[in-house]
């Protein structure tokens, strides 16, 4: 069985990535209309990860099996102006294949990610994704994260 | 008479008929109803004293009413035959004949009780209530994946067996014909190649089924309308979310990872499970042709098989199931349940494991084995009355190996009562007929 590796993603990555991400929105979409993708989705996730590579304040790891990229995890380092610890890493985008799942690879990534988060800065490592999604708030309340913010909307259409 | 005026008259009788016996089954008491004294002890006030020994030991209730032969078919009229949703009252005629069919080969009192309940949970916490006046839970023509998840909590929470028959039912039925096919056609059932066709209850069933019996599920594969399933598809989580069992399916299956739809999965196939839709051109000659040798084919939609059984052979399969009694290879649930029931009953089973479906699919098997096997009789038929009590022996004697039991009894003991409940469940019947209490049905 090839082994599964994580690192820090490559200009190469970003294809199969960027895939990786659009599969992560579409399956957003399943838990609220206020998350319909984009027709050019695609286009806009490769754009949306070129700049997150370039970016100091930006970590994009892959888990890549062969050549194959199975896992992405996108995070950026953000001032938390009025509260203590003044720095947060957020994770914004995370996702990896049915098929690798439920082999520990999401917390290698998440571990990996906290880490490279830590050591640009941040003190407080969040996570965002949609409110419905139980699934992700198993996974993070297994790690010890916990409800910190809500985001209530209406839409104006 | 052609087949397609056969059913058409089948139809029609089927109307009248109903019209004029107002339906196809009542209850009837079982006791002697010597003078209107015996009302004070069959009812009150010589009842109350039973009353009062059950309430000190419930479980008393399943010796001193008739508890321990009564399950409930129940359904919520989402997905009835062929017809689709067509509500709980539509649903009925199809339950009476279930229920019908549960006494006349199995002995089993089953009550029709179609429900106004749409949501699960709602549905869950009706159906859990209804424990106490039963002794296991029949659920019927329940839309997927709905069905999946009511007969999971249902089965969590209930300590009666609890039986979705679309699902088990026919996943049993399909086990017992492959075992028979497989020796047919000697095969090892871990090495043989099966592709399903349609993710509906039966067939997800039937995946999970044959894994447990020794089937590879990296040698399956299952094929739906968007193709063939696999891990790397782009609904994989959308199915997570709304199907979570297809998903798993998605995810245990199809170990070579083969992509495309039909063709591809049925290239070198050794056995193809239809549950799909009906045909007759749902899956094509082509296709079929391009399966291994001495292919197994097996076409259970009803009331037209996705292909007619005659062409499957010209195309080169040798042998070919329907879900039509019209046909060789009847693979139909009713081979199955009122055996499986019966077995269930007799030792007070708290469920039906796929230990025991397993079981009664051997038993099945072994029964048409004993009778001959050939290429166009792998199955017994329904006019095979003696099945029925040797897969309920088989299934108590499981149920006891499994701790599921609350009664226990030997092989002998069980098959012995089977045969007097069911015999006598027939005989019954037949003197009520011969005395004319039940008509014949009306001339034309």
């Amino acid at each position: 069985m090839e082994e599964i590796s994580v690192r820090e993603a490559r200009r190469e990555d970003v294809e199969e990535a960027a895939n990786l991400v659009v599969r992560m929105k579409r399956l957003n979409n399943e838990f609220d209309p206020l998350f319909t993708v984009v027709d050019d989705a695609p286009a806009r996730a490769r754009s949306y990860l070129s700049t997150s590579l370039e970016s100091k304040s930006s970590l994009v790891l892959v888990a890549v099996k062969g050549k194959s990229v199975v896992g992405v995890l996108r995070a950026e380092v953000r001032e938390r102006t009025f509260y203590k610890p003044t720095i947060g890493g957020n994770i914004t985008d995370f996702y990896i294949l049915p098929e690798h799942r439920r082999k520990a690879l999401g917390n290698t990534m998440l571990e990996r990610a906290s880490k490279t988060l830590r050591k640009l800065g941040a003190q407080v490592v969040t996570a965002e994704f949609p409110a419905r999604n139980e699934i992700a708030v198993k996974f993070y309340s297994k790690r010890r994260f916990r409800a910190l913010t809500n985001i209530y909307a209406e839409s104006t259409e | 008479m052609p087949r397609a005026k056969a059913g058409e008259e089948a139809s029609r009788k089927a109307v009248r008929y109903s019209a004029f016996y107002g339906g196809k089954v009542a209850t009837m008491p079982k006791v002697p109803i010597r003078s209107l004294d015996d009302f004070s002890i069959w009812y009150t006030p010589g009842v109350a004293a039973v009353s009062k020994l059950i309430q000190r030991g419930v479980e008393l209730s399943f010796e001193y009413t008739n508890r321990w032969n009564s399950i409930a078919i129940i359904t919520d009229g989402s997905r009835v035959l062929g017809l689709g949703k067509i509500g709980p009252e539509a649903a009925l005629p199809v339950m009476e004949g279930k229920s019908l069919i549960y006494k006349y080969l199995g002995g089993v009192d089953a009550y029709p009780l179609p429900i106004r309940v749409t949501d699960v949970e709602k549905f869950v916490d009706t159906v859990s209530s209804l424990e106490p006046a039963l002794g296991g839970i029949n659920l019927e023509d329940i839309e997927s994946p709905k069905c999946f998840e009511i007969l999971e909590r249902l089965r969590g929470r209930m300590t009666i067996p609890v039986w979705h028959d679309d699902q088990q039912g026919t996943a049993g039925v399909i086990l017992a014909a492959i075992y028979n096919s497989l020796e047919l056609t000697e095969r090892k059932i871990g090495e043989t190649r099966i592709t399903f066709l349609g993710s509906g209850a039966a067939n997800i069933a039937a995946v999970r089924l044959l894994g447990e019996a020794g089937a590879d599920p990296k040698k399956m594969i299952v094929v739906d309308s968007k193709g063939i399933l696999h891990p790397g598809r782009e609904d994989m989580d959308q199915l997570l979310l709304r199907n979570r069992w297809k998903y798993e399916v998605a995810l245990e299956t199809n170990g070579g990872r083969v992509t495309g739809g039909l063709e591809e999965a049925l290239n070198g196939a050794d056995v193809l499970v239809a549950a799909a839709a009906p045909g007759p051109r749902v899956v094509k000659k082509r296709e079929i042709a391009g399966m291994a040798k001495r292919a197994i084919v097996f076409l259970l939609a009803n009331p037209v098989p996705e292909m007619w059984p005659s062409e499957a052979i010209a195309a080169g399969a040798e042998i070919v199931a329907t879900g039509r009694s019209d046909f060789p290879n009847q693979v139909n649930n009713s081979i199955l349940f009122p055996g499986i029931f019966r077995g269930a009953l007799d030792v007070r089973a708290r469920t039906i494991t796929d230990g025991m479906v397993i079981a009664a699919a051997r038993e099945i098997a072994r029964f048409a084995k004993d009778k001959g096997l050939s290429p166009r009789r792998i199955i017994p038929t329904m006019l095979d009355w003696e099945v029925y009590p040797r897969v309920a022996a088989t299934v108590g004697v499981k149920a006891q190996e499994e701790g599921e039991a609350r009664k226990r009894a030997s092989k002998e003991e069980l098959g012995r009562h089977a045969r007097e409940i069911i015999g006598r469940s027939r005989k019954m019947h037949r003197v009520l007929v011969e005395k004319r209490i039940i008509p014949p049905p009306p001339p034309r």
